[in-house]
């Protein structure tokens, strides 16, 4: 049985960074520059983004502490209608 | 991703943007997520990803005949396509099978070829729907199905460790999502935590059945050139470990056409892909999600 899902959305973007070892960055500039990227490559403006969902994560860095998909936000400039963290 | 479709479906939100990042390799946090993982058992010496992994491996041995010889395979195969992608954290550095045989065992049957990278970085990717797509600067990656199944048990007490796991019924509901069948499917880009995983996640979409892995995967069926690639960025094991947003990112990629050197088609002796079948899975085995991309 198709769904009614089936080609109604899609994946317009995707965001990079610089990988591999990378030393002297913390998790969230990670995401920053990932979420900059993905938003840049789909040709869209951060105001566009009205949802915000954080992968499933690893425990924070002893250094840091633990990101929320608001304070990633916060730091990204976007204030999306909808956020949320996805559970491991 | 069925989140992010939840949440544009409902009319919530138009654009959703999904992230992960994480300073796994500097950091210490893996350190200490792979210590919480432990059980009591850790005091028989069990504990990690790798040994919960490789439990699961050891029985699929004993249970279907699967082993190292198979598991070779995809390591050198993925690390075939990380050759093609210099920001791969494998590029310039190829595996033969022979380099797999002399390498060392983390857990028994488990080299460390087998295992996935640890990576500083993140990856991020758009969604939306496809009407909003058309005035979009890529070409869409079109969600064409999507399933998931979790069995959940914890892996010592689970009676799944040699499949089927939770990607036997998040595959099927995915292809009937699609209404497509298995052999509509011209790419995989499958989470790559460990090559067991990529095996039994494969067998449990039905690409072969129980322990005919080995034979399937001879000839370089999942390599450049072959039948069914698999892991085209090179995957986890070879490119760089950002959970589910490695495959998801690469099928993407690749539906888009935008995989330079590794793009699937005339470059690398494939087929154009117009379906690519993604896998994410979460814990040892316990949670799977399978999502269809198609090119529109």
């Amino acid at each position: 049985m198709t769904s009614l899902l089936r080609d109604k959305y899609a994946v317009v973007g995707v965001g990079y960074t610089a990988q591999g070892r990378v030393p002297g960055r913390t998790s969230l500039s990670f995401h920053l520059e990932a979420s900059a990227n993905a938003i840049k490559d789909a040709g869209l403006d951060k105001d566009d983004v009205d949802g915000f969902i954080c992968y499933r994560q690893f425990p924070a860095d002893s250094n840091e502490n633990a990101l929320t998909p608001a304070m990633i936000a916060q730091h990204l400039g976007i204030a999306p209608t909808y956020i949320s963290q996805d559970a491991n | 991703m069925q989140h992010a479709v939840g949440v544009l479906e409902s009319g919530l939100c138009r654009y959703v943007l999904i992230s992960y990042g994480h300073n796994a390799l500097s950091g210490d946090s893996m350190r200490r997520m792979l210590m919480e993982l432990s059980g009591d058992d850790a005091v028989f010496g069990h504990f990690g990803a790798t040994g919960g992994y490789a439990l699961a491996a050891r029985r699929a041995m004993h249970e279907f005949g699967t082993g190292p010889e198979t598991w070779k395979k995809i390591a050198v195969g993925q690390r075939k396509w990380a050759n093609l992608n210099p920001a791969a954290m494998m590029f310039g550095k190829p595996m033969t099978e022979a380099d797999y045989d002399k390498a060392r065992w983390v857990v028994e049957p488990l080299r460390l070829p087998d295992n996935c990278l640890i990576t500083d970085g993140g990856r991020a990717i758009i969604v939306t729907s496809l009407e909003r797509a058309r005035d979009l600067k890529q070409p869409p990656a079109v969600i064409m199905g999507m399933g998931q199944d979790h069995p959940s048990t914890a892996v010592a007490q689970s009676d799944w460790m040699a499949g089927p796991t939770g990607a036997r019924k998040a595959g099927e509901t995915a292809l009937a999502m699609a209404g497509i069948r298995l052999d509509e499917v011209d790419a995989c880009e499958i989470y790559d935590c460990f090559t067991y995983t990529v095996e039994i996640t494969l067998q449990d979409y039905g690409f072969f059945k129980p322990g005919e892995g080995r034979d399937w995967l001879q000839g370089g069926t999942i390599e450049p050139g072959g039948s069914m690639p698999v892991n085209t960025s090179g995957g986890q094991l070879s490119e760089a470990y950002f959970m589910g947003l490695t495959p998801i990112a690469e099928g993407a990629m690749q539906i888009m056409g935008r995989c330079g050197k590794r793009q699937l088609g005339p470059e690398t002796r494939t087929k154009s892909p117009e379906i690519i079948m993604i896998s994410d899975n979460g814990g040892i085995l316990e949670s799977h999600s399978c999502i269809l991309l198609r090119r529109w």
